[in-house]
């Protein structure tokens, strides 16, 4: 992996950006296009239906659909996170009151700050370490999210 | 759990934390932060989801992602061609959200993570 000794501008990522939209045109096809798209589409309810950002699927889907490096697939994931796609979404819950606007933004903050350091941790762990920690990762948030399920039943708590 | 200033400072130490996470794997971290908000900050769940979406809707993965780019590690056309389906499915999943709760769905997808996982780890360190 030559590339992460060197600390490279931005600039020199002209080269790679070719072979990127080669990808569109010859490279990928039709048929991985449409497996793209119909990704997205499914990855997005997920967004909607759990509040979450997608790329935990994403990154796998990445990784054994199309076959990218670890390292890859992870930059790739966090494309989606430029633009506002959660605003639909968003708005659907704000109507309903189901927002804490303060919390929320307090997150935001958190996430910015918090995400670049991530990022250099990342690009310094060799792809396959990568890989390993992420579905340690994976276990770990599968036991989150159904441990939320039961705190449902248990929130009559004693410092309510 | 202390309540006005105290709890968006807690707040905002929690994202810190999940923020590393989801620089470090790449991904929104809001998996993360919906649990937490509800097992740490008692949110009911749906209040939890909404406002994870807030940390997702300004660019907060843009520091993470600029570190990602500098080492050549983001696949630039396969990124923009996601983004469609995540707007309108995230529109239709909200709706499907608001109609059910989804308790054993979310079971489900716990379950499809931690096979997922697993399979990840077994392919990492194999050898």
């Amino acid at each position: 992996m030559p590339d992460l000794q060197t600390e490279l501008p931005g600039r020199r990522n002209c080269g790679k950006m070719a072979t990127v939209f080669a990808f569109f045109v010859d490279g990928g096809g039709l048929l991985h296009t449409i497996v793209i798209i119909l990704l997205g589409l499914a990855v997005g309810v997920l967004v909607g239906l759990m509040g979450i950002g997608g790329g935990i699927v994403l990154v796998p889907a990445f990784v054994y659909l199309l076959g990218m490096d670890q390292h890859l697939a992870q930059g790739t994931s966090l494309v989606i996170l430029l633009p506002p796609l959660a605003l639909g979404a968003l708005m659907l819950y704000w109507k309903n009151y189901q927002v804490d606007l303060q919390a929320g933004i307090a997150c935001a903050l958190g996430f910015l700050a918090g995400g670049y350091f991530g990022g250099l941790l990342a690009i310094s762990l060799p792809s396959r370490d990568l890989k390993g920690f992420f579905g340690l990762f994976l276990v770990f948030s599968a036991a989150m999210l159904w441990r939320k399920t039961e705190a449902r039943g248990s929130s009559g708590n004693a410092n309510a | 759990m202390p309540e006005g200033a105290p709890r968006l400072v807690a707040i905002f130490l929690m994202a810190c934390l999940v923020g590393v996470l989801s620089g470090l794997f790449g991904v929104g971290g809001g998996v993360l932060l919906v649990p937490l908000l509800v097992l740490l900050f008692r949110f009911d769940q749906h209040r939890a989801q909404g406002t994870s979406l807030v940390a997702l809707v300004p660019p907060t993965g843009l520091l993470a992602f600029l570190a990602y780019y500098r080492a050549h590690e983001v696949n630039l056309a396969v990124g923009l061609m996601i983004m469609p389906g995540v707007f309108f499915g995230g529109l239709l999943g909200s709706k499907f959200a608001q109609s059910l709760t989804p308790v054993r769905m979310r079971r489900v997808f716990a379950a499809f993570l931690f096979v997922l996982g697993i399979w990840q780890i077994v392919s990492a360190w194999r050898r």
